[in-house]
């Protein structure tokens, strides 16, 4: 039965529990906006990660490159996206 | 067909890293639909007229119990993919099938929540807010519910044909989608409802 749950998967979905519950401090507690968000976006990127590297095991096989180019690039996509946005259509009319 | 044992049984062929990797390269097209709607969410929060904003209509107990059931899914077919390194059959069924129950819940618990918004008045054509906000909830939803059809077919094919090196490879890619859903999930409880209610 032992072997089912190895440990390293069940430390991750800990250690994600744990992430999620620290996000949770900006709801309980009353945090200045950018306290909150440096917390969200920490917690946020952090959980993401422990996806990615415990269980999608990204980084286990040769195309490790691949695999890690692709996401880094869409990310980057993303993120361009997510903050041009931000920055033309409200940052720029404060 | 070759088959190089010294990887897991579903990177064992080339066509099987080909799959992993295209499969990858289609999750990359997914971040930046998700990146548009994130967007298009930051831009129209604000943009509530007449209708509510979101700290008056978003309630912790419904998205906690969301959060928690797409984490532990996660968890669980994490140990399915698991269970299938090591050629355990039952128990890697056993797992899937716990995933897609959970993903079953967490679907419910959305539809309920879909369900209030519009009965409060917070339907789609209130104001931009609800517009995007239901647009971008719905969206990971209608994932959710592509990926409990297609979870169950892998399952239906797994039961079928045992643990062979197509049924693996398409197991694990399906594992990876739903890891995928939890990211998604992850972001849109942090920087639509946490943020919504700090």
């Amino acid at each position: 039965m032992m072997e089912l749950f190895p440990r390293k998967q069940v430390i991750g979905f800990g250690f994600s529990l744990l992430l999620t519950a620290i996000a949770l401090a900006v709801y309980f507690f009353d945090l200045s906006f950018t306290a909150g968000m440096t917390i969200l976006l920490v917690t946020a990127f952090v959980q993401a990660a422990v996806q990615l590297v415990v269980f999608m095991h990204a980084g286990e096989t040769g195309d490790k490159g691949s695999i890690y180019t692709n996401i880094y690039y869409s990310l980057a996509i993303a993120l361009v996206t997510v903050f041009g946005t931000l920055l033309c259509m409200i940052w720029g009319y404060v | 067909m070759k088959i190089d044992h010294s990887l897991p049984l579903e990177y064992g062929t080339d066509q099987n890293q080909l799959n992993i990797l295209g499969f990858w390269i289609f999750l990359g097209a997914e971040i930046m639909l998700f990146g548009t709607l994130f967007a298009s969410y930051f831009t129209l929060v604000d943009r509530t007229g007449s209708g509510p904003s979101g700290a008056e209509i978003f309630e912790i107990t419904p998205v906690l119990i969301e959060t928690i059931v797409l984490l532990t899914s996660s968890f669980v077919i994490g140990l399915g993919v698991h269970a299938m390194r090591i050629g355990r059959t039952k128990a890697m069924i056993t797992f899937y099938a716990i995933t897609l129950l959970l993903g079953l819940t967490f679907l419910g618990v959305e539809i309920y929540e879909f369900m209030h918004y519009v009965h409060i008045g917070a339907g789609l054509q209130v104001s931009a807010f609800t517009a995007i906000l239901l647009t971008t909830l719905g969206t990971h939803g209608a994932h959710v519910t592509f990926g409990l059809v297609w979870g169950f077919f892998i399952i239906l094919q797994v039961r079928k044909h045992g643990i062979t090196p197509e049924t693996a490879n398409k197991s694990f890619i399906f594992s990876l989608y739903w890891h995928f859903l939890d990211v998604v999930w992850i972001f849109i409880f942090s920087f639509v409802y946490l943020k919504g209610m700090m």
